[in-house]
């Protein structure tokens, strides 16, 4: 997306980590992507709605095992790992090659929502 | 999971999407009005509204983007408290048919969206060559409209 939002910082900043090749601002329940920042052939509208299904489940199950609010969701894969992380129904995701470091990543994405990235 | 359909071809692309995109009713019309295919639908009268209303608003909203951007609008979504209506075409060689599906929380519009491209993708290989032109409403409309809901519904 070229026009700035209020989350277009957030989304530099998570971009510029190693191995990062997308970061988005998803709506939970919609699925819908709110503002990205993507590499090129990253299928945005794609990862988007199926990583906030999934995070929305994730939370749902969490909720239900009496376990509290999900807070960091991180799904690895043959060739890359997803993480989530979510607030007032937005989700921040970030789509990563295996080389990323989880950790940078993962401190990356809970101080952006703690400093309010999600409101 | 019951998908209902007229047309043997439409079945599996149909149920793969219901399937896949969790909605609880879609039904599949030609812009006319008549049905192809559908499912959760209980009643041939709720099918037959669904449809008459579907191709209204596909018309409506068809020739408002036409007004405004020289094109149709490619899809419509309506978000309602508890459920959410998509209405979006899907083009074949056999010509242009309407969607309508009917989701809750259980999914969302961005999968709807998305598992709607792929069913557009799948309709449109699965679509046998296109037939002779025929008239836009047919002089049998009512009769094919009935024949149609009879098969649906177990009535045929």
């Amino acid at each position: 997306m070229s026009s700035r939002s209020p989350f277009s910082e957030m989304l530099a900043t998570l971009i510029r980590q190693r191995g990062v090749v997308g970061s988005m601002v998803v709506s939970e329940s919609d699925g819908i992507v709110v503002d990205s920042n993507l590499q090129i052939g990253v299928k945005g509208t794609v990862v988007a709605a199926l990583a906030a299904s999934l995070y929305r489940k994730a939370r749902l199950s969490a909720s239900a095992a009496g376990l509290g609010e999900a807070t960091f969701l991180q799904l690895e894969a043959e060739r890359g790992r997803v993480f989530a992380i979510g607030r007032n129904d937005l989700v921040m995701v970030t789509v990563a090659e295996t080389r990323a470091n989880i950790g940078l990543i993962r401190v990356a994405m809970l101080r952006a929502l703690e400093d309010g990235g999600l409101g | 999971m019951t998908i209902a359909v007229v047309e043997p071809w439409v079945e599996e692309p149909l149920k793969r999407f219901v399937s896949e995109a969790r909605v609880l009713l879609a039904l599949l019309l030609h812009p006319s009005g008549q049905v192809l295919a559908q499912h959760g639908f209980t009643r041939a009268m709720d099918v037959m509204s669904a449809c008459a209303l579907a191709a209204a608003i596909h018309a409506s909203a068809g020739e408002l983007g036409r007004q405004l951007e020289g094109k149709p609008f490619a899809g419509l979504h309506h978000a309602g408290r508890e459920r959410q209506i998509f209405l979006a075409p899907v083009a074949t060689a056999r010509g242009q048919y309407i969607l309508l599906t009917v989701f809750d929380r259980e999914s969302s519009l961005g999968l709807v969206q998305l598992y709607y491209g792929e069913f557009q993708a799948r309709l449109a290989a699965a679509a046998p060559a296109a037939p002779e032109p025929a008239v836009v409403l047919a002089e049998n409309f009512e009769g094919e409209l009935n024949r149609n809901l009879a098969v649906l519904f177990g009535r045929g």
